[in-house]
């Protein structure tokens, strides 16, 4: 057990957030940070005190993976680009869940939105594989926001008119999707010769232009880098952002006060479903370079995860995405280097989340008594 | 005075936190005695009251009854004690029978479910009579109106044999008939023994009924006067305290809503000659949530600086027409104009852009949003409008001037402008969501309870605004349960009985008992009544 605690603290390492705007002056600013950033040290590094525990009871060198799992992303510039690749899906489908949760609802779809997103962009990278890349690329990726939008648009519409609960719809449409996919995969662009259920590759012109020597990293970062600042900036700066926040607060409040709140909830949901469908399109356009089934992968449960840790604060999801990714992408050489399944990192994600929900709870007590 | 007191509580202390709730207060009550508990909001009374009846554990001090020291850790010791307690707010079961709401949790006699239950009724019947607490055995309880309903909890309490009752503000949601017939059942209480212990701000009932009172202020006991040596001016002193600088006398409108004067005594605050013409309501017809129609075909007149009170009992359509006033609730008919703007149709943005201004009854539901900050709370509901964006981004550091700046003006007890409406107090909560609804520069303010649980520098605070809001021209409509506020602070009285105008007063002509009747269902059909 003495061994475990030694654990580095791994340079720029796991979920440590940044004060997600903790506004004040003075003394109470500093007081405000300690606040706002003790409870995500804390929680990561039980986390992976308790990780590391049972990885060593379980008979595996809990030392080698944990440090295989945090500094794998920063050993090479592979794994630093692999790292980055993995952050976009999982920030984006983070987005998915978080916006409509900033108004009150729940977004359970986001694998179902992604996959829509592939498809939709696929569907015209495919189609239109000849069009320069000026003019397919955008479509691509706008073809992927829409598709997004969309199906989630159908659980905004059901919730709107008929007061169906979102989570109900959201999740059903996750399963109706991937019945969807294996019919385009499968019947309408198969592509034979891969071996798994899977599209023909999108033309030259869909494909993200990668920046840097091969393997290089694709572009799509940078895109969702410059969203994540006007997503930010919009929650917070933009009557409706407020509105959201409102909403998410509030909701009679917010209708007495003016705000046509069940509108909004739907517009949360398809912004939300939209961000999920540009996670799949820029999986299809800068990954995959096709859309094939099991690109999902368990990008749903990450970004319920980051959404949940991020508290609310559109500026503090996307660093926390990050820390996850970094975990993720750690997985595969903590198998590898120590052979702990990779499941074991999703352990210690889940634990970060409960040790952080946990510490709102003594953050009150320690508050209350002091 | 051999003889032991019935309730001895001493020294109790009870923190919250840094907060002092309760500091070393202590409190005598005899046998065969109604003891006003009296005092502002935060004063500790309720807090005392609750570690008396098992809700709160004190940090020190003793309880004795009948001069045996006791240890009341939960309701059930303070039950078995003999204490009993009724609370604001009616913990019943709605579809059940009274009888069965009052034997809900007690071991019941007999041999059989049946025969217990008769038993009970029987006992229910004989206590009902005794006290002259007027209540059908067998209704079910959500037919019931509030009065009955908290007849329904006393008798509660009584049936687990309580010798000491208390009361917590019973009388806010009564008619002035079913007050004076509550307090007749209290002297009848203690006319055989018992003793009662009555939470109330309201200084002109404590001087009713009461043998002796307690007057308590930030959580401290201030003094314990017999109802002999006092009368209300002396209270409403002790009360207020010298503490806060010299004590004024409250203006009459002030004094009749404090309950320190009887009300009636406001004539001479009529406007004279008239007002402009302001508001107009035509044929409003409003459903509740469950689609059921409250208030069908209403007309309303409210003049340019004129203050509309309704009087009525709760659940008469209050909340719907509040609601549609403020164009939160869609009109199924009819229309509503506002200083000459045809609103009614329109999305509630543009009534808040015309001026309409909405106090809403429950503050934390329907008021503010709990986890944002003072300066959030005031720019909602006016967050589209010009003033507070700049190149179409909302400016939070002019936000935050202007949250300072009404902090100040209001008065609102917070560290900064980023403190949390949650995190407020209840009458600091109500001075946000005045400050809120005085930003729009109201045309018509619409007001539900607005000093409902405010003690009464916040309620002195909140008519001092009304009337700054009626000079400038505004029209107010102040709805309440309040009777005395009504009519302390309107100049035209309206009843409500299940949505419609039971009756119509000038302020200088009110006559409680009769709007009393009125607001009850009394007395609309047959023309003059007994007044």
């Amino acid at each position: 057990m003495s061994t475990i605690e030694q654990n580095p603290p791994s340079p720029g390492g796991p979920p440590s957030a940044p004060p997600p705007a903790a506004k004040g002056r003075g003394a109470g600013a500093a007081a405000g940070i300690v606040w706002t950033l003790a409870p995500y040290v804390v929680s990561v590094l039980l986390a992976f005190l308790v990780g590391g525990a049972l990885i060593q009871a379980m008979g595996y060198p809990a030392v080698d993976a944990l440090e295989a799992v945090l500094t794998s992303s920063f050993d090479s510039r592979f794994g630093l680009i692999e790292t980055l690749h993995k952050w976009v899906p999982i920030v984006l489908c983070a987005y998915a869940f978080a916006i409509p949760l900033a108004t009150g609802k729940f977004n359970i779809g986001a694998e179902g939105q992604m996959l829509l997103g592939a498809t939709g962009g696929a569907a015209i990278g495919i189609t239109f594989s000849d069009l320069p890349a000026i003019v397919l690329l955008p479509a691509t990726l706008v073809a992927g926001v829409l598709a997004g939008a969309v199906w989630a648009g159908i659980a905004a519409l059901l919730l709107v008119r008929f007061r169906v609960n979102e989570v109900l719809s959201t999740v059903l449409l996750n399963f109706v999707s991937f019945k969807l996919i294996d019919w385009v995969a499968t019947k309408v662009w198969p592509d034979a010769g891969a071996g798994h259920p899977a599209t023909t590759p999108v033309g030259e012109g869909a494909r993200l232009p990668l920046i840097g020597e091969a393997p290089g990293l694709h572009s799509g970062v940078l895109l969702v880098l410059a969203l994540a600042i006007f997503i930010a900036v919009g929650m917070r700066f933009t009557p409706t952002g407020f509105e959201m926040r409102a909403v998410g607060d509030n909701p009679r409040a917010s209708l007495i006060n003016g705000v046509r709140t069940s509108r909004l909830a739907g517009a949360g949901l398809v912004l939300g479903g939209g961000a999920a469908g540009l996670a799949g399109a820029i999986d299809v356009a800068g990954v995959h370079g096709r859309m094939l089934e099991g690109m999902q992968s368990n990008f749903l449960i990450l970004g319920i995860i980051v959404g949940l840790m991020a508290r609310g604060s559109m500026l503090a999801l996307p660093f926390v995405a990050f820390g996850i990714a970094v975990l993720e992408f750690g997985a595969g050489t903590m198998q590898l280097v120590a052979a702990v399944p990779v499941e074991m990192v999703l352990v210690i994600e889940a634990l970060i989340l409960l040790f952080l929900l946990l510490s709102d709870l003594v953050r009150n007590r320690l508050r209350g008594a002091a | 005075m051999t003889t032991t007191a019935r309730l001895e509580m001493t020294e109790v202390v009870k923190t919250f936190g840094p907060v002092r709730a309760l500091d070393s207060v202590s409190l005598e009550v005899g046998a065969r005695e109604v003891h006003g508990l009296l005092g502002g909001n935060g004063a500790g009374k309720t807090t005392l009251m609750n570690v008396l009846f098992g809700l709160y554990k004190a940090d020190s001090g003793t309880v004795r009854i009948d001069g045996r020291e006791v240890t009341i850790t939960s309701p059930r010791d303070a039950i078995e004690l003999g204490v009993g307690m009724v609370h604001q707010t009616f913990l019943q079961v709605d579809t059940y029978t009274v009888v069965e709401n009052v034997v809900l949790g007690t071991p019941l006699e007999g041999g059989s479910h049946r025969a217990g239950l008769a038993a009970a009724r029987a006992k229910i019947a004989e206590i009902s009579e005794r006290f002259g607490l007027d209540v059908d055995p067998d209704a079910v309880v959500e037919e019931l109106p509030v009065g009955v309903r908290q007849r329904v909890e006393i008798i509660k309490a009584l049936y687990r044999g309580a010798k000491v009752l208390i009361l917590d503000e019973p009388t806010t949601n009564l008619t002035p008939q079913e007050v004076d017939a509550l307090f007749a059942s209290l002297r009848t209480m203690v006319a055989e023994g018992m003793s009662v212990i009555l939470i109330t701000h309201k200084i002109r009932e404590t001087l009713a009924v009461c043998d002796k009172m307690t007057v308590m202020r930030d959580g401290a006991r201030v003094q314990t006067l017999d109802r002999a040596d006092t009368d209300a001016e002396h209270l409403a002193a002790i009360m207020v305290g010298e503490s806060h600088g010299s004590y004024e006398t409250p203006t009459l409108t002030e004094a009749v809503a404090l309950g320190t004067e009887a009300p009636g005594a406001v004539v001479g605050e009529e406007h004279v000659g008239g007002f402009e013409p302001g508001v107009s309501v035509v044929g409003a017809t409003v459903r509740n949530d469950h689609g059921v129609e409250l208030v069908s075909g209403f007309d309303l007149e409210v003049g340019k600086g004129e203050i509309v009170g309704f009087a009525g009992v709760a659940g008469n359509g209050q909340v719907e027409l509040a609601e549609a006033l403020a164009g939160v609730r869609p009109l199924e008919r009819g229309s509503i104009t506002v200083h000459g703007s045809a609103l009614s149709g329109k999305p509630t943005a543009q009534w808040l852009d015309g001026g309409v201004a909405y106090v809403p009854e429950d503050r934390h539901r329907d008021g503010i949003l709990p986890t944002s900050g003072i300066t959030e709370n005031l720019i909602l509901g006016s967050h589209r409008s010009a003033r507070v964006r700049r190149r179409g981004l909302i400016d939070w550091r002019a936000a935050r001037q202007r949250a300072a700046e009404a902090i100040d003006k209001f008065s609102i007890r917070a560290d900064s402008p980023a403190t949390r409406a949650g995190d407020l107090s209840g009458g600091n909560i109500q001075r946000v969501i005045l400050a809120r609804a005085f930003a729009h520069r109201p045309r018509l303010l619409i007001l539900h309870n607005p000093t409902r649980g405010l003690d009464i520098g916040s309620t002195r605070f909140v008519y001092e605004q009304i009337r700054e809001a009626t000079a400038a021209g505004c029209s107010v409509v102040v709805i309440s349960e309040d009777l005395d506020e009504v009519i302390a602070i309107a100049d035209r009285v309206i009843a409500l009985y299940q949505g419609t105008q039971a009756g119509e007063w000038a302020s200088s002509q009110v006559d409680p008992y009769e709007i009393g009747r009125r607001m009850t269902g009394l007395g609309t059909a047959s023309v003059g009544g007994a007044a």
